[in-house]
């Protein structure tokens, strides 16, 4: 039997080296390469390790244009079952409420599932938003920031542990509902290369679009999207102080770190 | 920030690299034996490594695997076979794309 | 160790120009083809100075003129002798070219593609981890803890080679083997490159200068045009400069850059991108004892296949082709019982009858006049006063002999100059 979970994967621009053009002010995108979001895959590892345990199947989506082919092929080499991506025109432009809708209409034909598991959130929105609204959707319980799964095959539920800033919880939930995996819980494993061959062999990416997946296109994309961006600020420059203390004994250092913190009132004495 | 090139001076190697696009692997690919550089007495990997990812701390060598742009050339130079060096895994590392 | 159940006729480790054609070639020829790469895509890892010789590669791919991402024909070709305040330059003009810049990204990325048009399978993010060889016979590779096999394997690794290391088939690189290349991308309007370097529209600029730039280690700069973007670099000889070295090597192509001969061309461009690699220097040493054993053969870089004609180099055409001969071997090979290392040595007779061998022998010697001292530091600056007397006239003109007598006065004699001379138009 096992779990049939689905796992959200977003494609995004490489923004660790997002860089602005000092003549016009605006973001160079140009060669700019995408990856998958690196919390998403933290998600993928969660996925496989509980498909690892209990069995079951792995559905990667996303919503994103073809070229997030490769991303799926990424998390099928690392051992996901196989990749469906929403793609169409239609779906461009999208904010979070259009993102998650489409999202949850996949989720919803795709039909048979247990869990649905997301990342922390993005490295080029960072709105954490996708899976409390595909949740709401869905109408199934939500929760964030998990740690740990483990799964209860005969009651259909999980043990989630999730962690707060000084504490952790453990919620009991029925199945299915989705869970968001807090960043840096896993390193993703290793690409296979019997997995990339499957990728590439066996058919494993189905590309849907808005007419496979009975949407109101009212509801996506840009006309499905209320949010309005009405202004993108710079953050000001935070000059800073540079002093350099040029020790070799690290107590000595760690002293004059500390007394140098107190000074600028950074730290109690 | 991109650099602009048309100051007459030279950039900051950090302000060069910053331009270039890396998937940095959570493993580093390279590994150094510090012991060995204690005895190593002309440190070529400081001057020649093109990414600066040796640097002196007082006399201490410090290597960093992040900027690495995977060139073998601090493998090539090591007079004392302290570098054990590979690529990185899963597509990781830098990611050419006008060169 | 598990063994992957798909087998190939062919897996070809790295997508530069040498893998990426064995592959294009074996699977046109309809050999089931696995193309392995570690980048993320193909190209992702390539890097080089920036221009590629275009007839050998015409006779490998269809339509290459029309279908590559060529930047711009190279029409003007120019070497410059730098020393401290000054350059002189020779020009050469033609309107016929036969080659052209782009990035070795996009062509590299491109010919993998070919090879995926003509039904080669191209993994990318697989890193190779060693060569599975069973009695002495090459039959597949090893990526973490699983084997897949073939018929063949075409090692096109490049330069650093750890694969065949690994294997025993070669020593460890030293530095007198090879040189260090280090470039910095420069955005500029295609226009204004058009404008600044006296261009035609699609037309390119190759631009070697000698002399004092690396400090005082053999070697030299670049500078090509691309579509909207200058490519410029420096090349040092990695064992010289381990000793000679006294900066960090960033600040020569920093130097390079703000040189006041090229930077006034520069003026609006901004970094796109700083790369570096290594490149095959002493071929002699380099090449592998044998290209062909059972199972396994070498191309490109990997092999020592570069054409080093002083401060220039022919290696992505040389790559290519050679990975071409060797599809072209395996085939002799398949069709002849198999490819063993006799039947495989095809591939050591279509090199030995091709212009890679016969190009090879004739520049042999190049990176030995390339080390001579001489060749960037003393003359460059004799060119230079040479030009200068010459040009710089007040009252008196001075005749050409005349000038050239005094400026080589207590620099270099007579007889050193013959030889030199006799050398670099011998070898280059
Ligand atoms: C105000 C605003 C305006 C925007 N306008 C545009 C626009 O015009 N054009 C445009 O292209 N984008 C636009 N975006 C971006 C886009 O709406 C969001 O990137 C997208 O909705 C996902 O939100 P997020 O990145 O914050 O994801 P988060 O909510 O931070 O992501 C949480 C998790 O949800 C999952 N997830 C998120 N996105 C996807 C996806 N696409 N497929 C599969 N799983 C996913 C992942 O598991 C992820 O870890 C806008 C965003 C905002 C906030
Ligand atoms: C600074 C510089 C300037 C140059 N200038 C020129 C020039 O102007 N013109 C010219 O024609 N040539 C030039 N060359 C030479 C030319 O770039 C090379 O000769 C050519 O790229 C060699 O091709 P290759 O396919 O053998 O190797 P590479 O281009 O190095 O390709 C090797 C490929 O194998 C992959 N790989 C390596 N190991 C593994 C593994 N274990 N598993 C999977 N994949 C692996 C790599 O990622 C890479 O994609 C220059 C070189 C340099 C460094
Ligand atoms: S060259 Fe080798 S031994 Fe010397 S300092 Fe560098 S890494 Fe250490
Ligand atoms: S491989 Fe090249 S870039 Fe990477 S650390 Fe060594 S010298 Fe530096």
């Amino acid at each position: 039997m096992g779990l049939e979970i689905i796992v959200g994967i977003k494609w995004v621009p490489n923004t660790t080296s997002v860089n602005i053009d000092p003549k016009t002010g605006t973001l160079i995108r140009e060669g700019i390469p995408s990856v998958v979001n690196p919390h998403d895959l933290t998600a993928v590892e969660m996925a496989l390790r509980l498909k690892d345990r209990y069995g079951g199947r792995v559905t990667a989506i996303s919503m994103a244009p073809p070229s997030a082919i490769a991303g799926l092929e990424h998390v099928i080499g690392m051992g996901v079952d196989r990749g469906i991506l929403a793609s169409d025109r239609v779906f461009a432009g999208a904010d979070t409420l259009a993102t998650s809708y489409v999202l949850a209409k996949v989720i919803e034909k795709i039909g048979d599932y247990d869990l649905i598991i997301m990342g922390h959130e993005t490295i080029d929105s960072s709105t954490a938003h996708i899976g409390a609204q595909v949740a709401s959707w869905l109408k199934l319980p939500y929760i964030y920031y998990a740690k740990e799964i483990d799964y209860n095959e005969k009651e259909k539920s999980i043990m989630v542990k999730r962690i707060l800033e000084n504490a952790f919880e453990i919620y009991k939930i029925k199945l299915p509902a989705v869970v968001s995996i807090a960043m840096h819980t896993y390193e993703p494993r290793r690409i296979k290369i019997s997995n990339k061959l499957r990728a590439k062999m066996e058919n494993l990416i189905q590309v849907w679009t808005s007419k496979d997946l009975d949407i109101d296109v009212n509801c996506a994309g840009l006309r499905g999207s209320p949010t309005v961006v009405s202004a993108i600020d710079f953050v000001p420059k935070v000059p800073r102080k540079n002093e350099i203390f040029n020790e070799k004994d690290p107590r000595k250092a760690a002293k004059w770190l500390i007394q140098k913190l107190i000074e600028e009132g950074l730290l109690d004495p | 920030m991109s650099t602009k090139v048309e100051e007459k001076k030279i950039q900051r190697i950090e302000d060069i690299l910053n331009n270039d696009v890396w998937d940095v692997d959570y493993e580093p690919h390279i590994k150094v034996d510090y012991n060995k550089c204690r005895e190593c007495k002309w440190k070529p990997c400081i001057r020649l490594c093109p990414a600066e990812c040796y640097t002196l701390v007082g006399d201490e060598v410090l290597f960093s695997y992040e900027g690495c742009l995977e060139c073998g050339t601090c493998r090539v130079v090591c007079p004392e076979n302290a570098v054990e060096w590979s690529y990185p895994k899963s597509g990781r590392g830098i990611h050419y794309r006008f060169s | 160790m598990s063994v992957i159940n798909q087998r190939f006729d062919a897996i070809v480790i790295g997508a530069g120009p040498a893998g990426s054609t064995a592959a294009y070639q074996l699977a046109k020829m309809g050999y089931k083809t696995l193309l392995l790469e570690r980048g993320r895509t193909p190209g992702s890892k390539n890097m080089f100075g920036g221009r590629v010789y275009l007839q050998p590669l015409k006779d490998i791919y269809d339509d290459f003129e029309k279908k590559a991402p060529i930047h711009r024909w190279v029409k003007k070709e120019r070497i410059s002798f730098i020393d401290n305040e000054n350059s002189t330059t020779i020009e050469y003009e033609s309107t016929k070219t036969t080659s052209f810049t782009t990035y070795l990204t996009q062509l590299s990325g491109w010919m993998a593609n070919q090879a995926v048009n003509q039904g080669a399978i191209l993994l990318t993010e697989i890193r190779v981890d060693k060569l599975y060889r069973e009695n002495n016979v090459f039959k597949g590779v090893v990526v973490e803890d699983e084997v897949v096999n073939a018929d063949v394997v075409i090692d096109a690794e490049g330069i650093n080679r750890l694969l065949l290391e690994e294997a025993n088939l070669v020593e460890k690189l030293k530095p007198n083997q090879v040189a260090l290349g280090v470039k910095e991308v420069i955005k500029l309007d295609s226009n204004l490159i058009n404008q600044l370097f006296g261009l035609d529209n699609n037309d390119g600029l190759s631009w070697v200068f000698i002399g004092n730039l690396t400090n005082g280690i053999p070697g030299g700069a670049f500078l090509y045009t691309n579509r909207d973007s200058i490519s410029l670099g420096i090349v040092l000889m990695l064992e010289e400069a381990i000793r000679k070295l006294d900066k960090h090597i960033y600040k020569l192509v920093e130097e390079f850059r703000i040189h006041p001969l090229i930077n006034k061309y520069l003026k609006e461009g901004r970094i796109m991108e700083y790369s570096t690699h290594l490149i095959p220097e002493d071929i002699n040493s380099l090449k592998p004892r044998k290209l062909y054993y059972d199972g396994l053969l070498i191309v490109g870089d990997a092999a020592g296949l570069l054409l080093n004609q002083g401060y220039t180099y022919r290696g992505v055409d040389f790559a290519a082709y050679s990975g071409y001969l060797a599809a072209k071997a395996y085939d002799y090979a398949h069709n002849n019982g198999g490819p063993t290392s006799d039947n495989l040595s095809k591939y050591e007779e279509l090199l030995r009858n091709s212009f890679i061998y016969r190009m090879l022998n004739k520049f042999s010697g190049v990176t030995e006049l390339m080390k001579k001292e001489r060749l960037f530091n003393t003359y460059p600056a004799l060119i230079n006063e040479l030009a200068s007397r010459l040009m710089h006239i007040d009252y008196d003109s001075y005749k050409i002999m005349e000038a050239f007598k005094e400026v080589k006065k207590g620099r270099i004699s007579w007889l050193t100059l013959i030889k030199d001379l006799w050398e670099v138009s011998r070898k280059i």
